[in-house]
């Protein structure tokens, strides 16, 4: 079987040398200004917090919001680990945008043929054997890539073994997990890390939506039997009435004999 | 001899006229221009009014359709069917609404018939976007009689009405399903927001909530309609039938507004109430016009017996409904995305025109159709010599 690859972000290592964004931008033939936020032109970004660097990119969640909201599957969670976006499917409903717990996904609103942008964790590099753009590219070992057990050990024991790290791992627990994970020195929420829901999104409209079929069997069964009351009551009615109008008239008649 | 003549230049033709010419130029923007230029949409706030406005709002508003076909088919409330053929044609039109807003909205409208072949069953937009697809398909059948009724050769009509009439209830069952399903959908696109939604809205009862106050809304515009007609295009109404409507839509909203403070307290939202901030002001902006001002209107017999009063205050509701769906959509997002969104005007011009169609719509076709009874046409002296007479 294949293993799900995951990226590790040691906040603590990072030294805001950019190299990481740079690559990105080669990888995918954009423009090689730096930019402060994620954007259509820059899938993973370094933003500076203080003194340290807090890398942006896609989390890659193990049950995607995004997967789940994208009405025609465009957006797919691949055994390998990346969330990746097949554009041929998109209708540009942006649906992703407002589902993602991390608001990452980016849209070209300056196109007249717009496309949703974000990170794939390099899924064709990844497919060949090599790693990462970004990962490659970092001359620290700030970001590290492997199978998501490795990595997530790796993380524990980073923290386990060094008191200066927040005893938690960004990630681990954040929207149900994800594939890419943090761990730093500084607590999250004072580096701008959200405080995402610790369940996998994506549970929450499947409860809500049920299952379609038993809805429209029960929902059919039901309004089949207002309409049967209805139309017996009709009937009913009906019935009553004529028996009516037949005993109006044969009253008179009655009379008219006695 | 023929004559052409300049259409007479009134108020109400020069307001229309500019409603379309700006709906043009927003066209020219949307697709000539792009997002960009004829939007403030931005990566933080990717829905803004064409999904508040023209979807939530368009496909809420739109539900008297099946409402009264319920009502009156599974029902029985032989009462409503004088005004049935107008709720579904309005119903019709509502969605036609929706579906023309659609083509502004998605980035890539020529796809917008992907979802027909390409199914993702886990999302919620997926069951919205077949649910819409095959009722707007049900309630242009159910309202197709009145076009057929037209058609001058007896036997096609007659093959076409035998048949419509054997799958009607099949219709307004289906209809009815549909409805309920994507009514409460709407409400389940934004439950995948919990963290980004405010309290004040984020409930895992979105789906009820939104399913509850769809129907009062579309009674309201079903009755809000009804009343224009009655006032200017000579239809002959019991225009009791429409105080009968609002004593069905005052214990609906009261149930609403009910069902709203339960979920809020029981939700730890409470504290959220009376804090001193743009989303607490627009939620009781919401409650007053939806909820508070219409129930209390609706109990006085003076409001509900009184036509106009009741128009305006279907107005308030309607008002209340279109604050709720944009606060969940809009104001209730703005915290988590940290921009402030002012639609720009080609998005308010976009959504105008596309509406302003669909009433011209109507009243053509309740002025050529037989969509409502009609008062026998009079001659402007008629009426001035009676009016003189008396």
């Amino acid at each position: 079987m294949e293993t799900t690859k995951a990226i590790l972000v040691d906040i603590t290592k990072c030294i805001g040398c950019r190299s990481c964004e740079q690559a990105c931008k080669e990888v995918h033939g954009f423009p090689m200004e730096t930019e402060a936020k994620l954007s259509v032109t820059a899938l993973t970004v370094i933003e500076e917090r203080g003194d340290r660097f807090v890398r942006r990119m896609c989390m890659h969640c193990q049950d995607p919001a995004c997967a789940s909201a994208c009405l025609v599957g465009a957006l797919k969670k691949t055994a390998a680990g990346p969330v990746t976006y097949d554009a041929s499917k998109c209708i540009g409903c942006r649906y992703c945008l407002v589902a993602c717990p991390f608001s990452v996904p980016r849209y070209e609103w300056a196109k007249l043929v717009p496309y949703v942008k974000k990170c794939d964790m390099c899924a064709e590099r990844q497919a060949k054997g090599q790693q990462p753009a970004c990962v490659e590219a970092c001359p620290t070992g700030a970001s590290i890539v492997g199978s998501r057990e490795e990595i997530l050990e790796e993380a524990q024991r980073r923290i386990l073994t060094d008191s200066k790290y927040v005893k938690h791992i960004y990630g681990s627990e954040e929207a149900g997990g994800t594939s890419v994970f943090f761990i730093s020195d500084v607590p999250f929420e004072k580096l701008g890390f959200v405080a995402a829901p610790r369940q996998p999104l994506p549970t929450l409209t499947a409860n809500a939506l049920g299952d379609t079929p038993t809805v429209i069997l029960m929902g059919g069964a039901l309004l089949s039997g207002l309409y049967w009351i209805t139309q017996r009551r009709a009937e009913v009615a009906m019935a009553e009435a004529q028996e009516k109008s037949a005993a109006a008239q044969a009253g008179p008649m009655d009379k008219e004999r006695s | 001899m023929t004559t052409t003549r300049f259409p007479r230049i009134t108020l109400w033709r020069v307001i229309v006229g500019s409603i379309f010419a700006a709906g043009l130029y927003a066209t020219y923007a949307r697709f000539a221009l792009g997002f960009a230029q004829s939007t403030h949409l931005t990566d933080p706030q990717p829905w803004g009014l064409w999904v508040g406005l023209g979807t939530l709002c368009g496909v809420g508003l739109s539900a008297g359709g099946f409402a009264i076909a319920a009502a009156v088919y599974l029902l029985g409330f032989e009462r409503y069917r004088p005004v049935l053929r107008a709720s579904v044609l309005i119903s019709f039109l509502g969605y036609s609404t929706v579906i023309a807003g659609m083509m502004y909205e998605l980035g890539l409208p020529w796809r917008i018939w992907h979802p027909i072949v390409m199914w993702n069953r886990s999302s919620v937009l997926f069951e919205v976007s077949w649910c819409v697809m095959l009722y707007t398909t049900v309630l242009a059948l159910e309202f197709s009689p009145a076009l057929v009724e037209k058609i001058p050769w007896v036997r096609v009509r007659q093959f076409y009405l035998k048949w419509h009439h054997e799958i009607l209830i099949g219709l307004v069952m289906a209809g009815t399903l549909l409805s309920s399903m994507h009514q409460s959908f709407l409400g389940g696109l934004y439950l995948i927001t919990k963290g980004k939604l405010h309290p004040l809205w984020y409930s895992p009862y979105l789906t009820t909530e939104f399913y509850l106050s769809a129907i009062p809304a579309g009674l309201a515009v079903t009755i809000m309609a009804l009343y224009l007609c009655v006032r200017s295009l000579n239809v002959r109404i019991d225009v009791s039938i429409l105080s009968d409507v609002s004593r069905v839509m005052a214990p609906l909203l009261a149930l609403w507004g009910l069902f709203r403070v339960v979920d809020l307290v029981t939700h730890d939202a409470t504290p959220y109430l009376f804090m001193w901030r743009e989303e607490t002001l627009s939620f009781w902006l919401e409650i007053g016009l939806f909820v508070i001002a219409p129930v209390v209107l609706l109990s006085r017999d003076k409001v509900r017996n009184n036509p106009q009063y009741l128009y305006w205050t279907c107005a308030l509701v309607v008002m209340g409904f279109m604050a709720n769906r944009l606060n969940v959509s809009i104001t209730g997002l703005q915290a988590s995305a940290g921009v402030y969104y002012v639609p720009k005007w080609t998005e308010f011009a976009a959504t105008l025109a596309v509406v302003t169609a669909a009433v011209m719509a109507f009243r053509y076709a309740v002025l050529y159709l037989d969509i409502l009874p009609k008062n026998p046409p009079q001659k402007r002296w008629m009426v001035s010599s009676a009016a003189a007479e008396a």
